[in-house]
């Protein structure tokens, strides 16, 4: 048996076993056991508990994207660890609103120094066509207003900052 | 064979991907040479690759490109086109574009500028609709910009209310208003996006109609003053008031109901002086009324289930009837065989509130089997960027009955595989699994009544997501492909799309 690290969700490390019969693949991952068959270019059959299922994957830049069963997944290689993310990749740090992807800011909803409630509507952000607004995601007070409405917007540039208000 | 007389010497598809694609198809079932337009950021497009030739017309931007009406119409005489169809979105409902193709000597396969211009305003044609007997929502009856004219309408109609822009349609400029003190806002927000959306943001108020069903009637009519209706369909399903899931027959008709409404569409048709394929839009309650709701000038997203049920071709209806051809004698003789339903791929993350998703589609495989019909407008290597809207193809499935569409419907989608964006294909397979759905409770309201917990616990598939990405590891350090199955990931287009052609092939 062979063995090869992967990371999966917020960084956990995740320990794979395989070996190859044939063109069988078998591996182990904690206390579960899978047998996955390759059916086609990134596709492949597995059978769990007692149900077939075809599974999608394949890496892009250092990033494996999952379907399986329509579950979409991601799994990184250890070496990915500490890369920048894109969007979405902002998740813990409360105190900064940013745009859940590029676009335009169309309305800024809060000035500085309003205190603010978590939920509140802080920004609304226009992309593919749509308005998407971002709330707060704690309370606190706006310490910064970055952007102006009328402003392109990233998904790495704070919209606005908060001081968080002690728990 | 018989020869058939050419319809049209060559056809503009002036939009783009699957709907450019699924145009692209009746034209050649007709015999039709088909001429693509493409933005800088459609250059490896597949409607680019899937059309006899292709002009390139602007920057990313829909304004500099696919919203350009004298480059799409400049294109069109260079390429020696006769007619333009204009697929849904973008310029589909545009007056002036109409007539501007009509004032080229082009024809707009589509309905007059007029009759776009007079349901496109829907303060204007719930007027018309009015003196047509065809039963309405409560609300305004013209609008202007004094908010207590929309606080006495408000009052009038009993909250809650809903805000929508005149021109609009796709859930653009519209808010639902519960509580008086949100109405000045809510107008505010669905002006704005009224505005982006469609460069006008009149927006009018109406009844807010407490979960009811999304039905709609697919309309065909003549140049000889001939319409007729297609039957059907329920499009309840929806998430930021866009469709998501759409089925015919509904479960909700009967024979006696189904006629009525059927009728009452025609009648909206004729009092329109509509011609060419249109819709018109429902919305009906729980005690069995009905109400129109607004009639669509073009050809519908979901217009495939209608297809499959009924054995028609609607985009080729389109083009006869734009030839000035009269609807055949069988398309009044219509029946609903079997169930059909369709899903929409939208790039978007259906576990993060459907928030657009964007990025290179690393790979692609698609269903295959009796009664699986995919209009696809992307292809592994494909970039979904913000320019555009994010739907990314349609997955329609037709079977015998409803029961087995709807696990037919779960089956493909689990073997449709893109990979590189988000989707909502696990969120969709939730709602067809759901009792609800599979017991016809299908209310607008279906998604925040029955799906507001749902949630997909990730780390439940911790070891299943390893386990792929060790077997992609063994794979791709390996030189060849993997072995077994047909559905090959790295198609080209010309594999997907077979290897036929006509004319001269690409030529710009």
């Amino acid at each position: 048996m062979n063995s090869q690290d992967f990371v999966y969700g917020d960084g956990e490390v995740v320990t794979a076993s395989f070996e190859k019969d044939g063109e069988t693949i078998r591996v182990t991952v904690g206390e579960k056991q899978f047998e996955l068959r390759p059916v086609g270019t990134n596709l492949y059959a597995t059978t769990i508990n007692g149900a077939r299922s075809h599974l999608a994957v394949v890496k892009s830049k250092g990033v494996y994207y999952i379907d399986f069963d329509s579950v979409l997944l991601e799994v990184k290689e250890p070496s990915e660890l500490g890369v920048a993310g894109g969007a979405g990749d902002h998740g813990a740090e409360k105190d900064k609103i940013y745009a859940p992807m590029p676009g335009k800011v169309v309305k800024i909803l809060v000035a500085e120094g309003d205190r603010v409630d978590v939920k509140q509507p802080m920004v609304i952000v226009e992309a593919m066509k749509m308005e998407n607004q971002v709330n707060a995601k704690a309370k606190g007070t706006v310490r910064a207003v970055n952007f102006a409405e009328g402003d392109q917007v990233d998904t790495e540039s704070p919209i606005i900052e908060l001081d968080l208000e002690e728990q | 064979m018989v020869k058939m007389e050419k319809l049209f010497n060559k056809i503009m598809v002036a939009n783009r991907s699957e709907i450019a694609i699924r145009v692209m198809n009746a034209c050649r079932v007709l015999g039709i040479p088909s001429v693509a337009v493409y933005s800088d950021a459609d250059v490896n497009s597949k409607h680019r690759l899937y059309a006899d030739e292709a002009v390139y017309i602007g920057a990313s931007p829909p304004r500099e490109s696919y919203l350009d009406m004298s480059k799409i119409i400049d294109a069109a005489r260079e390429t020696g086109c006769d007619a333009i169809h204009p697929g849904y979105g973008f310029l589909a409902e545009n007056p002036r574009f109409a007539q501007l193709c009509a004032d080229a000597g082009i024809v707009f396969i589509g309905p007059t500028a007029e009759a776009i211009r007079l349901l496109g305003n829907k303060v204007e044609s719930r007027i018309k609709m009015a003196e047509a007997h065809v039963p309405l929502i409560p609300g305004m009856k013209s609008t202007n910009d004094d908010i207590a004219l929309f606080r006495r309408a408000a009052d009038e109609a009993g909250y809650p209310v809903m805000i929508k822009a005149a021109a609009g349609g796709g859930g653009k400029g519209m808010r639902i208003v519960h509580d008086a003190k949100d109405l000045e806002p809510s107008i505010e927000a669905a002006r704005r996006e009224a505005k982006n959306a469609f460069d006008d943001d009149t927006v009018y108020l109406e009844k807010y109609i407490v979960n009811p069903r999304h039905i709609e009637f697919q309309i065909l009519a003549d140049q000889h003053g001939k319409t007729v209706h297609v039957f059907e369909r329920e499009c309840s399903i929806q998430r930021r008031h866009q469709k998501i899931v759409e089925e015919t027959p509904s479960v909700a008709l009967d024979d006696a109901m189904r006629a009525k409404m059927g009728s009452d569409a025609v009648k909206v048709a004729q009092a329109a002086g509509y011609t060419n394929a249109g819709t018109v839009e429902f919305l009906f309650d729980e005690s069995g009324h009905y109400y129109f709701l607004e009639m669509n000038t073009r050809i519908q997203v979901e217009h495939p289930v209608t297809e499959l049920v009924t054995g028609t071709d609607l985009v080729v209806e389109q083009i006869r009837i734009a030839a000035g051809l009269p609807l055949s004698e069988a398309l009044s003789h219509l029946t609903q065989r079997g169930h059909a339903i369709e899903c929409r791929i939208y790039a978007e993350d259906g576990e993060n509130d459907f928030f657009p998703s964007t990025g290179t589609i690393v790979h692609y495989s698609e269903p295959v089997g009796p009664g699986i019909r995919v209009d696809s407008g992307i292809m592994a290597g494909s970039d979904i960027t913000i320019d555009y809207d994010p739907i990314m193809a349609k997955l329609i499935v037709h079977a015998p009955d409803r029961e087995m569409a709807i696990r037919k419907m779960i089956d493909a989608l689990n073997e449709y595989k893109i990979l590189g964006v988000k989707t909502s294909k696990k969120f969709m397979i939730d709602v067809l699994k759901h009792p609800a759905f599979a017991a016809g409770k299908t209310f607008t309201s279906f998604i925040e009544t029955n799906m507001a917990n749902r949630q997909t616990d990730l780390e439940s598939f911790k070891e299943i997501a390893v386990a792929a990405a060790t077997a992609a590891s063994l794979s791709s350090s390996s030189t060849t492909a993997a072995p077994g199955g047909g559905r090959s990931a790295s198609a080209t287009p010309w594999q997907v799309m077979g290897s036929w052609q006509i004319g001269d092939g690409i030529h710009e």
